[in-house]
């Protein structure tokens, strides 16, 4: 599990994150959300290592991840697809997936294209393609797969709803659950589309202005009309 | 500083830059004036080549300082007025008077320059460097080329003009001296600096200038508002070039020859480190820079000589010292003197916008 | 006839050599952003050591090794000591900070090892042979040339493509953040990236220095060359370098043999000005912006 406390992370005089603290149980999916600006990928990306916060704690297996580089993360069993994809365009199919599995800490097996592969048969179809070519559904799939290659006890997701059409976002959130539940995979989701977010996670994190304002089950937080309408715009 | 009040301001006061930098050209006129009457004709030939690399460097940093476009090439259009003025004053009998002879250098740099300028001015970044890289590299050899009418490798040798009769009887009736072929192009040459920078000073406060500005700062803006930025860009190389030109002319009388080996790449990086230790756009840090270039070489080469180093080591002291200053200022006060022209520079020209640095982001 | 095919063939040995270092430029440049206008100076030095080597009496081919080894060792240093600042900053600074760069080395070679002008040995031969009563003006040591140079295209092909290393360094120079997502360590990819392209500059000073003079200035030109070579090619496209490598190579060839040798950097700057108004991002530009 993934057990986040006091974090806090300033951009020059302004918190974007303010003492935010909060577990993500392992096995689980953890949905964190909120408004534009409310801090939720400055999260990600300060767990991730990306952002160096000014104080607080992430403790993974009993390490502190919060003031290590981003490139230590993989290694660690943290795997973050970031907001936007972050496919590697220029790459085909199977070199984003190969270039993830070079982060893996376990390097005495080789890397398990097999399972990404059925995971998303997709991908195999496409392998050799240049990514560029893939469409937004097909890119998340991969950018998910390329994270998977890396192994990772926790998987942090920026808001892979983004341009999807909802049929698409249906498969991935489908996809995600099974992974957690067949893996063990400790989810951190970041959504702007709360309600289908909160509809496939077990635990809700609501953030405002960097600050956590609300923290329940998902069913819970759903079912808080006043809080929806007040933070999560539905 | 917001240009929009800046505007209204010398709107109101329009004349007063004009004024201003008027006055400032006649004490300068002044100061040239006592110095050079009371030092030895070494210093004064020494000072007559601080004024022509002075005008050079006071063209390029305008151009580079106020408008974003770096030029490795200006020595190359220095050697373009510099031939001009030789092709005039080579074993001519009676050449033209000196003014009309910088002048036509000056034309011709203009002319050259317009062409450069022209193509520069859709260049941005490593293009444009490596463009007038490519120009100061080829320049010399065209006037090996046309080894006939430009002397080849060795040159068009340059007679020193003689003082006009009334310029001599001016300056005994200032000054109570003579005039001295060297102390009369330590003049022309000074002349000319206050002249060009008066005209740059000007230049710089007025519209024209404030157009520059904004294309450097942000091309996007400066189209949305209604400016040509092409023709800006042009205008200001155009400006940069006339000032090369001068200075090539004045150079070749003072050097008393024009010659390939004159122009080398070195040059034209010595006036960019005069521009980049001056301060991009300052005029006053142009003639800093200048000094500098012209007694500096001295004081280094005989530092050199003093730990035990030969003449032609001794010599190369000056470039190693012109090239550290170029990275140390970099490296240790880049915000500084390149903070004003950084938006010009903004990545447009590769389609990478995706790629990301890694910076240290939010710790204050 | 005969003309013809002399100019040809020095074209093409001289693009080679082109290519090589349009290569190195255009490495530095996908990595970095930065078009190291100090290779020319890197490459000179890197040949001095080979040439110190030979001097002291040791074979050509430790000399060839030494340079390269040396080049190695000065990209990689040059990038984590002076250009790891400026990288990420605005480009000005880069070009500055190079260009001084440029100035610094080309003053210590000059102190170090004078400014006269010394000779370089070449292996193979100087001479062309004779085939049915035409002289082919291809030495051995053009032979060699040519041959190194593709030698050093495949092996980076090699590398780059069917390494793990080639891709975290073809992926750090794609998209550096994400990258160090996957746990590349970016930095120093970007430093071997600097290593490798330098060696290839050491390569190209090596063969341009085989059978002629070597002075501080003598790469000068070949910057110039070099960048024109890169531009025409497209900056971002490795294949494009050696392709523009070659087609200058040829282009000044025949300006220099039908014209006249000293308009060969004119030309030079004529084609990169043509190229840069019709076609600015080269004949192999991607097409593809990168986008995510």
């Amino acid at each position: 599990m993934l057990d986040i406390r006091d974090l806090t992370t300033s951009y020059g005089p302004v918190k974007a994150l303010d003492g935010v603290t909060f577990t993500a149980p392992k096995g689980k999916i953890t949905a964190v959300l909120g408004a534009n600006g409310a801090g939720k990928t400055t999260l990600l990306r300060t767990v991730s290592g990306l952002i160096r916060p000014d104080r607080g704690s992430v403790h993974l297996d009993g390490q502190d991840l919060a003031r290590m580089p981003a490139e230590k993360m993989p290694g660690l069993g943290l795997a973050h697809v970031p907001e936007g994809r972050g496919v590697i365009t220029e790459l085909t199919v199977e070199e984003n997936l190969r270039l993830g599995g070079l982060g893996r800490a376990d390097r005495s097996r080789p890397a398990d294209f097999d399972r990404v592969y059925s995971i998303f048969p997709l991908l195999n179809d496409r392998r050799n393609a240049i990514a560029h070519v893939l469409s937004g559904g097909e890119r998340q799939m991969l950018v998910i797969g390329r994270a998977l290659m890396a192994e990772p006890k926790v998987l942090l997701l920026d808001e892979p709803s983004l341009g999807l059409a909802p049929r698409a976002v249906a498969q991935i959130f489908e996809l995600v659950r099974g992974l957690a539940e067949s893996d063990g995979l400790t989810v951190v989701l970041v959504e702007q589309n709360a309600r289908s977010a909160l509809s496939i996670a077990d635990i809700g994190v609501v953030l405002n202005l960097g600050r956590l304002v609300a923290q329940d089950e998902a069913t819970a937080l759903a079912a808080d009309v006043k809080l929806r309408h007040a933070y999560l715009g539905f | 500083m917001s240009s929009v009040a800046f505007g209204s301001l010398t709107g109101r006061l329009r004349r007063t830059p004009l004024r201003r930098n008027l006055i400032g050209g006649l004490i300068g006129l002044v100061i040239v004036i006592l110095v050079l009457e009371s030092v030895s004709p070494f210093r004064q030939g020494q000072f007559a080549t601080m004024a022509y690399l002075g005008i050079a460097v006071g063209g390029l940093t305008v151009l580079t300082g106020l408008n974003g476009q770096l030029s490795l090439g200006h020595g190359a259009l220095m050697a373009v007025g510099a031939y001009t003025a030789a092709l005039m004053l080579h074993n001519v009998e009676k050449p033209l008077p000196l003014p009309v002879i910088m002048l036509l250098s000056v034309l011709v740099t203009v002319v050259v320059g317009a062409v450069v300028g022209v193509a520069a001015a859709r260049l941005h970044g490593p293009y444009i460097a490596g463009a007038t890289l490519a120009m100061a590299v080829a320049v010399p050899g065209i006037a090996s080329f046309f080894g006939d009418t430009l002397g080849g490798e060795q040159g068009l040798s340059v007679s020193t003009p003689e003082a006009p009769g009334w310029f001599a009887d001016a300056v005994y009736f200032l000054t109570a001296h003579d005039i001295t072929g060297t102390k009369y192009l330590a003049y022309i040459g000074w002349i000319g600096l206050i002249i060009s920078f008066v005209l740059l000073a000007n230049l710089s406060a007025s519209r024209v200038g404030r157009t520059w500005r904004a294309v450097r700062d942000d091309e996007v803006a400066a189209e949305l508002a209604g400016i040509n930025v092409g023709r800006a860009r042009v205008k200001a190389f155009v400006v940069s070039a006339a000032c090369a030109g001068l200075a090539g002319s004045v150079m070749a009388m003072v050097v008393r020859i024009a010659a390939p080996s004159g122009f080398t790449l070195t040059l034209s990086l010595s006036l960019l480190t005069a521009v980049v230790l001056g301060g991009l756009g300052s005029l006053v840090g142009a003639l800093i820079g200048a000094g500098l270039l012209t007694f500096l070489p001295q004081t280094v080469t005989g530092l050199g000589q003093s730990l035990g180093l030969t003449d032609l080591q001794s010599a190369q002291l000056a470039p190693l010292v012109y090239g550290l200053t170029l990275v140390l200022v970099i490296l240790l006060a880049p915000a500084g003197l390149v903070g004003t022209i950084r938006n010009a520079w903004r990545r447009r020209q590769s389609p990478d916008t995706g790629s990301i640095h890694p910076q240290q982001e939010a710790t204050p | 006839m005969q003309q013809l095919l002399t100019t040809s063939l020095t074209g093409l040995t001289l693009g080679m050599v082109y290519a090589a270092f349009a290569l190195a430029l255009v490495l530095i440049w996908r990595s970095t952003r930065i078009v190291n206008f100090a290779q020319a100076p890197m490459a000179m030095i890197t040949t001095y050591v080979a040439l110190v080597v030979v001097d002291a009496g040791m074979s050509y081919w430790i000399g060839f090794v030494a340079a390269l080894l040396s080049g190695l060792v000065l990209g990689a240093v040059i990038e984590r000591v002076v250009i790891r600042p400026v990288e990420g900053k605005p480009e000005i600074n880069a070009i500055i900070l190079t260009l001084g760069l440029f100035v610094v080395i080309h003053a210590v070679a000059a102190i170090i090892f004078g400014s006269g002008f010394r000779s370089f040995p070449a292996p193979f031969g100087l001479r062309g042979f004779q085939a049915g009563g035409v002289t082919i003006a291809l030495t051995g040591f053009a032979v060699f040339t040519i041959c190194s140079v593709v030698v050093v295209m495949l092996l980076l092909v090699a590398l780059f493509h069917h390494t793990d290393v080639g891709l975290k360094m073809r992926a750090s120079a794609f998209n550096q953040e994400v990258s160090r997502m996957l746990g590349v360590k970016v930095t120093r990819m970007l430093t071997l990236g600097w290593a490798l392209a330098a060696v290839v500059g050491s390569l190209s000073g090596l063969l341009i220095a085989g059978g002629n003079l070597v002075y501080p200035s003598y790469m000068d030109s070949v910057v110039v060359y070099g960048f024109v070579a890169a531009v025409l090619g497209g900056l971002d496209s490795p294949v494009g370098a050696v392709v523009g490598g070659l087609l200058l190579g040829l282009g000044l060839s025949f300006v220099s043999g039908y014209v006249g040798s000293d308009l060969v950097a004119l030309a030079s700057l004529a084609i990169l000005i043509v190229v840069l108004l019709v076609r600015p991002a080269g004949l192999f530009s991607h097409a593809t912006a990168r986008t995510v």
